[in-house]
């Protein structure tokens, strides 16, 4: 193979955050290789989120069989399903293990696009309440950056991505630059008025803040309400590195995109002490290939990036590369979610909703923002959504015939769903080794995950269920059912922390501007770097902090600093 | 006659009803429909006439396709084929023969040999009996759990009946007026009446 082999920039991943560094450096003028480990997608061909359930084998409830067998842990996820499952890995080729009595989910998409293609779509700004947490508790260590640090790269980012969503000038959540809000449907509106009349001032409901359009934007077109973003989007109307942030990378003449590339470590050269580049495994042919370039961005998510590292031990760094703090693999965080409530809103029976909205509402944090609540640190923001209930409530009830045909087919009671998102805290014992006895299909040694909640987070949950049962109580509900159940971390997929920020290299990986302390010319941006992880979806934030990091790579770059 | 409406009336019980002569046009095509169609791969023939029967007495087809109208019965041996475990595909097929024994006890015959009151008795005791086995919360899951006993075949026929009707393309779009790609959005649009809605008319 006669392939250029040395580059201006490599970066790793080409999901979320992989997207944003493709984007910005080859934007900024850099001969730029994006290293994918999974296949190439083709939107026309693997988009398929206009394939009806009847044109599906097992009508949409999956291969139960295949899927025990080669994705018992990605199937967990509600968008692993029969159309989407293609977007997951395969957990035989990707193995990992976890401490005894310590489960927990790890869910990955390998593919060009990664699990943006897939993400929940939700995007909300951090506010100083959350950077100034560590400190003011004397939790883990301070954030080096404060909100007015990132409030231009949010504003940068989602003049580009494209946020809809209603401001509400919250301090704790501070207003993106919206794209008009999507609508509430009839039930909301009903749990939005009680809100506004029993908890004023305190609590407030919204339509969520997502990453879809709601008017034609940068050339991508207003969503059409078809449903299921997690299969894909032929109008590119949500976000994800495939509708928008690699075509603007391709643009540029100065993206090579290269996908089966399973990145094993990043190469080290001990005089300069710089990265070198990375060697990497052909997907496919097997062969090992090194490319070189005068920064590398990892952005393989916050626990490949981490992995990667270990891989990459030298002499000098023996327990990982640009690990001299010992910090590398250490406070994995998640949110905490599986608390909150449901009820039945009676009313509005002469209503219902056309066309399939893809979002749900948000109840910003209201914990620990004004008053101090005793049994628990920081606080947790419910998403959820009114729906009519469907045909499926037939299957529970006894009836048969034309009438329960006629019945059953039109739509039921309005419901109401809280589900909770909760803030993790960082905990040095929560952490991720290298597994040197599991290897994945290409024998790069896998990682051991050591994580649990702490009692905070599970005092969060608690209060999920009551906070939320409350709420629906004072909109009158009926049938209200509190829930918090025992579930694992992992299943947020929102994994953090594992290469955290810092201003002391002794206690930190990454300086402010998401730079190795130990490796100048080596950054990481995916949510290995977050010191901390607020209770709202991160994925916002990675990308900012991205873009922030690239401008400031090419900055050094040009000084000659790197 | 057409073949869907021959496996209709054999599946409906209609069939035996009907004039000896029409009794054997019906079986000639309904002969010629067996031959056309692969053969259920779990179910036997007279498992197969059992779920089409029930099925049919759950979802009638009425101004909209019926249970047998949009393949039912076919889904439902896919889903004990390829679909799920020895354990629940066992409770299953118990759970179908016990019906033939409840029916026995009642009038002296099969189920799909039952005359349509007595058929209908059958399944209002078995959703009765649903309702008594269920615990605190409904089952949801498509698997079952070890505590379920043959007794829940019930609920999992109903959820497979149910599950096959409505995301068939003439359940989703004729009785849910699913659209892939929606004509309109509106959060708290009126719901509509007679307009497409057969039944109401």
């Amino acid at each position: 193979m006669n392939e250029p082999t040395t580059y201006d920039a490599i970066v790793v991943g080409s999901g979320m955050t992989g997207g944003w560094a493709a984007k910005e450096l080859t934007e900024k003028g850099l001969k730029t290789l994006v290293l994918e480990a999974g296949r190439p997608i083709v939107p026309e061909e693997d988009y398929v989120e206009h394939v009806p359930p009847w044109e599906m084998k097992f009508r949409g409830l999956g291969n139960r069989r295949g899927q025990l067998e080669d994705q018992p842990i990605q199937s967990t996820c509600y968008a692993c399903d029969e159309w989407s499952s293609k977007f997951f890995i395969s957990d035989k080729q990707h193995p990992y293990t976890t401490a005894p009595g310590k489960p927990f989910r790890w869910i990955r998409g390998r593919q060009v696009g990664g699990r943006s293609i897939t993400w929940g779509r939700q995007s909300y700004r951090w506010s100083d309440l959350d950077f100034e947490a560590n400190l003011r508790e004397g939790i883990a260590i301070d954030w080096p950056i404060r909100y007015s640090d990132i409030a231009p790269w949010y504003d940068y980012v989602e003049d580009f991505v494209g946020i809809s969503g209603e401001a509400l000038g919250l301090p704790q959540l501070p207003d993106s630059k919206f794209l008009p809000p999507m609508e509430l449907n009839c039930a909301e509106k009903v749990v939005r008025g009680a809100l506004a009349e029993h908890f004023p001032g305190e609590r407030v409901l919204t339509i969520g803040r997502v990453a879809i359009l709601t008017r034609d934007h940068r050339g991508r077109a207003a969503c059409h309400y078809c449903g299921p973003c997690e299969r894909g989007c032929i109008t590119r109307s949500y976000f994800n590195s495939v509708n928008a942030t690699l075509p603007a990378a391709e643009k540029t003449g100065r993206m090579t995109l290269r996908p089966y590339s399973v990145v094993h470590s990043v190469t080290f050269d001990a005089r300069t002490r710089r990265a070198t580049g990375v060697r990497i495994i052909d997907a496919r042919t097997r062969a090992s290939v090194e490319f070189r370039a005068k920064v590398v961005f990892l952005c393989a998510s916050a626990l490949e990036s981490v992995r990667i590292l270990f891989n990459s031990a030298t002499p000098e760094f023996s327990t990982g590369l640009a690990n001299s703090s010992g910090e590398l693999g250490h406070n994995l965080m998640d949110h905490v979610k599986a608390g909150g409530a449901d009820g039945t809103i009676p009313g509005n029976d002469d209503r219902i909703q056309l066309g399939r909205r893809p979002n749900g509402i948000y109840v910003p944090r209201f914990r620990n923002v004004k008053t101090r609540q005793p049994e628990f640190l920081r606080g947790y923001g419910f998403q959820g959504e009114g729906f009519r209930e469907g045909w499926e409530r037939g299957i529970a009830e006894t009836g048969f015939g034309p009438e329960f045909k006629k019945v059953i087919s039109r739509p039921g009671p309005w419901r109401f769903s809280f589900y909770g998102f909760g803030e993790c805290l960082p905990n040095h014992d929560n952490f991720v080794e290298l597994d040197r006895q599991t290897v994945d299909a290409w024998g790069i040694p896998s990682l051991k995950i050591h994580c649990s909640w702490s009692n905070n987070e599970l005092a969060l949950r608690k209060d999920m269920s009551i906070a939320g049962a409350e709420m629906l109580a004072a909109a009158g509900a009926r049938n209200i059912r509190p829930f918090a159940d025992d579930e694992p971390p992992g299943f947020s997929i929102h994994e953090m922390g594992t290469a955290r920020m810092g201003r002391d290299p002794k206690t930190s990986v990454l300086n402010s501007y998401n730079q190795a302390h130990d490796v100048k010319n080596l950054f990481i941006t995916d949510g290995g770097a977050m010191v901390s992880s607020s209770c709202v979806n991160p994925s916002l934030t990675y990308m900012a902090l991205t873009a922030r990091a690239c401008d400031y790579a090419v900055q050094q770059l040009k000084k000659g600093d790197l | 006659m057409e073949r869907r409406e021959a496996l209709r009336l054999l599946a409906t019980g209609t069939a035996l009803q009907l004039a000896p002569r029409n009794l054997l046009a019906v079986l000639r095509e309904a002969r010629k429909l067996l031959d056309s169609q692969p053969a259920p791969r779990t179910l036997n023939a007279h498992q197969d006439a059992t779920v089409r029967t029930i099925a049919e007495l759950i979802l009638p087809r009425t101004q909209t396709p019926g249970a047998t109208d949009v393949g039912v019965s076919e889904f439902i041996d896919l889903m004990l084929t390829e679909w799920y475990d020895e354990r629940d595909r066992s409770r299953f097929l118990k759970g179908l023969a016990n019906v033939d024994i409840r029916t026995q006890a009642l009038s002296g015959k099969n189920f799909i040999e039952s005359l349509p009151g007595q058929q209908a008795e059958i399944l209002t005791a078995l959703g009765e009996e649903m309702i008594e086995n269920r615990g605190r919360k409904p089952d949801q899951s498509f698997a079952g759990n070890e505590s379920q006993s043959a007794a829940n075949f019930y609920a999992m026929l109903r959820q497979l009946t149910l599950n096959a009707y409505y995301t068939s393309e003439a359940g989703a779009t004729q009785e849910l007026h699913f659209e892939v790609i929606p004509d309109a959005h509106d959060e708290c649009a009126p719901l509509p009446t007679a307009k497409g809605n057969p039944e109401s008319e």
